[in-house]
């Protein structure tokens, strides 16, 4: 059982955030992403701040989710994708040729635009990636499974069928699975890319209580369509444009105080 | 009219028919192998066909069965130009021994007032050789005494013949599990003593304790020989039975040649639907006897059985390895375009060049490797450098190689990037990702390819003949003494059975009926072969249904 527990949120209040007086998580300098020749992403440099929720916003085809699947280095995967640039998390060298990928994949967990459930019961979703790691004791997953379900709100829903197949939730418990999922391995850090799109509006209000509630433990990066969601569930908000971070500062400052022109454009809805 | 035409009604009528043509051919297929296999086990009629003399024949009285029909046509000789359509009857006799042939062909002119007549009480006598026998049991005798006649003498009859196949089946049992384990170990023993020889390492001692083992075993022989023996006197002693056939001859068959006996005409329908089933069960469970023209199929099942789940020990491995390394690792570019197209090709390559290949490269350079290396004790006798159930099996694994694969990885193309990514992000490998997600979900697609590769390997003919198919084995590529399954025995097969019966054996009339029984047998064996990967493959499918929209 994790030392780590889930603590109720007593409220949500972005004032007095400064990214200054922040922990660092991961710090990402002179990032550049190309596909092929392209470049996707251009110069970017940030630090994303620990136990909080940073939001990446941006029209479609800005970068934001190819930015997103830098951090679990998910871009390996397109033979086409070369990157420069350096990412450190907590002060280690991601991208390191001697690291395992799969290592930091564990420590970076990642939640899909759309659910993606493995065809196996509810219980071996959650406890897939413990058996990954080789965890076989029945007690530790029974424990886990719960602690992850639990975290994940699904607990009361799923705890009489978790030898179901997952396939027969519904899409949003599929999501909140997924997130079961992620957060059974305890990572550091968790990426969201897009996790209601494809959801109801209630499925939807689900994921963002329980964003708001895991920020407790993790470190949260979400990217997101949708500007209201970004205002609602985020600290930091980043707003990128053409593969570049055109602004990244606290959620209050940047959606009512944008420092840049094309920001305000952009959350004022003048494109988009 | 022309609003039919219109709406294009026309062009359904004309793709449905299609189909019916397709269904009817089918099922019209079937049907035939069916009535024509399966009435061979039917108890038919025998009847009297007492024949006028004729310019050819004497008057005389041929008793059988109907078995054929045809229309003969001869040249007119008062009109030439003319035909005589003369309807004939195929009719068969048996008694093959007496007449040497089992089979006439008789006009219906020719039979008095073209009238025929239901033989009563006569018997049907199924024997070890020379065919049916067609007759009226007279009297049975033992050592010289009549110990039945008259009223009862056929279940008398019925009885001796069970009593004497159960002792021959007895006898059977120890030649070929008993004495065949003793002859197993003489062999292993022989061998033994080569390998030391070879080695230059067979001492005094091995050459004794050798020596001991094989009087060991001799005793052990000539234990069960005795018995044996006493077993064949007894069989000797069974009786024989006096028959009086037609034509008022009276012939004596010893009970040990019967195999059974029954009363065709006197037979209710319960009691012919017993003999039917039980006639089927001989087929399915007796080794054939008289030039694969009568008895069973045994050996050729169980040939077919082995060889096909041999077959697909081989050919899933290979095929699926081979899709997972071509779709999931292996690079896009026209090196892996080349490799999809060869192997598609692969598929349309006749199969009997693929046994050639067998012949050609497993038989003669593996096979022959494979005996240098490791049973040079036993040359110049091969043991794999010859046709066998081993490379029969794995030339069928690279003749059905093509359809496992692309099934495959058509299979492997349809898991959603998605769930590969799941995995991926939660710290698996690529290949654990491949193992636990990946492979699983394309079960159903490998199960289909498998359903093809079955389907054609069992069916398949031609290359089997180059790689280890025979006509008649003594023994049964799968026995009690280890290693249980004889990968360098000769084997049995239905497809090759058919071929044989059908085309090479001297008695065609006698062996029709049971080409089409073979076949149907062959159909059956396949079609529940995949009656067994297809509900495997729905009850994966069921699992995954959810996946797929």
């Amino acid at each position: 059982m994790s030392e780590k527990t889930i603590s109720l949120a007593m409220g949500h209040d972005h004032r007095g955030l400064s990214l200054e007086q922040e922990k660092v998580a991961i710090e990402v300098r002179d990032w550049n992403l190309f596909y092929g020749k392209s470049q996707a992403l251009n110069n970017i440099n940030m630090d994303l701040p620990e136990n909080r929720v940073t939001a990446f916003i941006g029209p479609s085809g800005c970068g934001k989710s190819t930015l997103l699947r830098c951090f679990n280095r998910m871009n390996d995967l397109i033979d086409s994708v070369s990157v420069e640039g350096k990412m450190h998390l907590h002060g280690q060298d991601m991208y390191a040729k001697e690291l395992d990928v799969a290592e930091i994949r564990r420590r970076i967990g990642m939640v899909f635009q759309k659910p993606n459930p493995f065809p196996k019961s509810i219980y071996e979703n959650v406890a897939y990636g413990l058996r990954l790691q080789g965890v076989n004791d029945k007690k530790t997953l029974d424990d886990t499974v719960e602690w992850a379900l639990k975290g994940a709100g699904l607990w009361k829903e799923a705890k009489d069928r978790l030898n179901d197949n997952a396939l027969g939730l519904s899409g949003g418990q599929q999501q909140r699975l997924c997130i079961a999922r992620a957060i059974a391995v305890q990572p550091e850090v968790l990426l969201l890319d897009e996790p209601t799109s494809a959801l109801d509006p209630i499925s939807t209000l689900a994921i963002e209580e329980l964003i708001f509630e895991l920020k407790k433990d993790f470190t949260i990066l979400i990217v997101t369509h949708n500007m209201q969601q970004a205002a609602r569930v985020s600290d930091y908000t980043a707003f990128m444009y053409m593969g570049e971070l055109i602004e990244y500062s606290d959620t209050d400052s940047l959606f009512t105080n944008p420092q840049v022109k094309r920001t305000e454009d952009y959350i004022t809805g003048r494109y988009g | 009219m022309k609003a039919w035409f219109n709406k294009g009604e026309h062009w359904v009528w004309f793709s449905a028919s299609a189909v019916s043509v397709a269904v009817v051919l089918v099922f019209g297929l079937l049907m035939l192998i069916a009535v024509r296999g399966l009435s061979h086990f039917w108890p038919h009629e025998v009847y009297n066909f007492e024949m006028v003399s004729t310019t050819q024949s004497a008057s005389e009285v041929v008793t059988g069965e109907i078995h054929n029909t045809r229309i003969k046509e001869f040249d007119n000789p008062e009109k030439p130009g003319y035909q005589i359509k003369e309807p004939q009857l195929l009719i068969k006799t048996g008694n093959r021994d007496l007449y040497g042939l089992d089979f006439r062909w008789i006009s219906e002119k020719d039979v008095k007032d073209q009238a025929w007549s239901i033989a009563p009480g006569i018997s049907v006598i199924e024997r070890h050789e020379w065919g049916n026998l067609y007759g009226y049991v007279e009297s049975i005798s033992k050592n010289g005494e009549i110990v039945a006649q008259g009223q009862g003498v056929e279940q008398a009859l019925t009885k001796l013949i069970a009593a004497s196949e159960k002792l021959r089946s007895e006898i059977n049992k120890i030649e070929k599990v008993d004495v065949g384990a003793i002859n197993h170990q003489l062999q292993s023993l022989r061998y033994e003593q080569r390998k030391l020889e070879m080695a230059n390492k067979f001492t005094q001692a091995d050459a004794q304790r050798i020596e001991q083992k094989k009087a060991e075993l001799e005793a052990q022989y000539q234990t069960l020989k005795a018995g044996l023996d006493q077993m064949y006197v007894a069989l000797n002693q069974q009786g024989e039975a006096t028959i009086l056939v037609s034509g008022g001859k009276q012939v004596q068959v010893p009970i040990k040649n019967m195999v059974r006996a029954w009363q065709p005409n006197e037979m209710r329908y319960d009691q012919k639907l017993g003999f039917f089933f039980g006639s089927i069960g001989h087929f399915l469970f007796d080794n054939p006897r008289e030039a694969n023209t009568e008895g069973g199929v045994f050996p050729a099942i169980v040939g077919t059985l082995t060889m096909v789940v041999l077959m697909t020990l081989f050919v899933m491995p290979m095929g699926v390895i081979a899709a997972i390394y071509m779709r999931e690792y292996a690079r896009e570019g026209w090196l892996l375009r080349l490799v999809r197209i060869s192997i598609n090709n692969l598929a349309g390559v006749p199969s009997i060049v693929f046994g050639i290949f067998g012949l050609g490269f497993f038989v003669y350079v593996l096979g022959h490797s494979i005996d240098q290396l490791f049973y040079s004790y036993a040359l110049p006798t091969p043991t794999f450098g010859t046709p066998g159930l081993l490379w029969a099996a794995l030339t069928m694994a690279l003749l059905t190689l093509p359809v496992v694969i692309v099934s495959t990885e058509e299979g492997l193309s349809r898991v959603p990037r998605a769930l590969r990514e799941g995995g991926l992000a939660l710290g698996a490998t690529r290949a654990e990702v491949i193992m636990r997600i990946v492979l699983p979900l394309t079960m159903p697609a490998i199960m289909t390819g498998l359903i093809l590769a079955i389907a054609r390997a069992a069916g398949e003919v031609a290359p089997l003949m180059l790689v280890g198919v025979v006509k008649l084995v003594s023994e049964l590529p799968v026995s009690l003494n280890a290693p249980f399954v004889h990968l360098d025995q000769k084997f049995m097969h239905l497809g090759f059975h058919i071929y044989d019966v059908g085309f090479q054996s001297p008695n065609v009339e006698a062996s029709q009926p049971l080409v089409y029984a073979t076949s149907l047998l062959l159909v059956l064996v396949i079609v529940s072969l995949n009656l067994g990967a297809i509900s495997i493959r729905n009850r994966l499918r069921e699992k995954y249904k959810a996946l797929d929209n």
